[in-house]
């Protein structure tokens, strides 16, 4: 599983920023920091890789187009606004 | 760099251009300004529409939120500057919206900010050991169907499910979260910390209960599968 290296304390600071990674929020170093202790360590890289999972399932499912009615309800109300400002 | 301003007042705050910054020009016809408006702000339509969905967690209410966030867009569209973040500014000007017309029909409870605080702390002390998800659950999950997540995402408090939103659906950057919410960052990384750690628990349960999963818990789960 793990590279048998006593290494826990590591691992707690990494997977502490495992958001911020997936997030892009970290700096280059710390990507590269992180890349290298993933390589090593499949337990964290686990942890790393559903998190990301959950994350692309999150995008996959949530968008849904709007009403095409919707569009034509705004354009009508902004050239009323529009017609206010006119006047 | 100046603090954002809290999203909670009666008053919207919507320009977040910087006192005396560029704006749109000044002889702008009205004509002129609708088409720009709807050229460069509508495109926006579908995503303000999918999370106004997830605030009001209802068609109609959603309908009503991006109609009315909109409609006020237009009417400060002369305090956008061009050239900063449009989608970013419709997103702050959507969540006031909410706020102020609709949560209050809503009454939900407010996450506490000292409990958020504790919360993150004990994240902080987690981990990979107590985990109850494996591998072999990535599939699992994979093959939810979308209304599982919704379902999930809509339980979840509000500002912890806006936060996951934006920065998962909408792929805003912290910052960028910050400003739309009106928070610091740091409460920004907490509601997403306990949003998806919330999120994950829940979907967990789902796919258990859709018997994708072995309906057990820890080490049991990393079985191989050949």
């Amino acid at each position: 599983m793990s590279c048998g290296d006593p290494h826990d304390e590591e691992c707690r600071e990494v997977l502490d920023e495992v958001y911020s990674y997936l997030d892009r929020e970290v700096t280059r170093m710390d990507v590269e920091r992180i890349k290298h202790h993933l390589a090593e360590c499949a337990p964290c890289l686990q942890q790393f890789d559903l998190e990301e999972a959950l994350k692309s399932l999150v995008r996959r499912s949530c968008t849904e187009p709007a009403p095409e009615t919707l569009r034509i309800r705004i354009m009508s109300q902004i050239t009323t606004i529009r017609v206010q400002l006119d006047g | 760099m100046s603090e954002p301003t809290p999203a909670t007042g009666s008053e919207v705050e919507i320009d977040l251009g910087e006192p005396g910054a560029t704006r749109a020009p000044e002889d702008e016809s009205p004509g002129d300004r609708v088409a720009r408006f709807e050229a460069d702000a509508l495109q926006y339509l579908d995503q303000l529409y999918s999370a106004a969905m997830r605030m009001t967690r209802n068609p109609a209410d959603a309908e009503d939120l991006v109609q009315e966030a909109f409609t006020k867009a237009f009417a400060s569209f002369h305090q956008y500057r061009p050239g900063t973040n449009l989608k970013a500014w419709l997103y702050r000007i959507l969540t006031n919206t909410y706020i102020n017309s609709y949560r209050k029909k809503q009454r939900q409870p407010l996450q506490s900010a000292a409990e958020e605080i504790e919360d993150w702390q004990l994240a902080r002390a987690e981990s990979h050991t107590s985990t109850g998800l494996r591998s072999a659950e990535h599939e699992a999950l994979d093959r939810l169907p979308d209304s599982d997540v919704k379902d999930a995402l809509q339980a979840l408090p509000e500002e912890f499910r806006m936060a996951v939103y934006y920065a998962d659906v909408e792929g805003f950057a912290y910052k960028e979260i910050a400003e739309i919410m009106g928070t610091p960052i740091g409460t920004v990384m907490s509601r997403l910390h306990r949003g998806r750690r919330q999120l994950r628990a829940m979907l967990e349960d789902y796919a258990r209960d859709r018997g994708l999963v072995a309906a057990t818990s820890g080490d049991a789960t990393e079985e191989v599968r050949s």
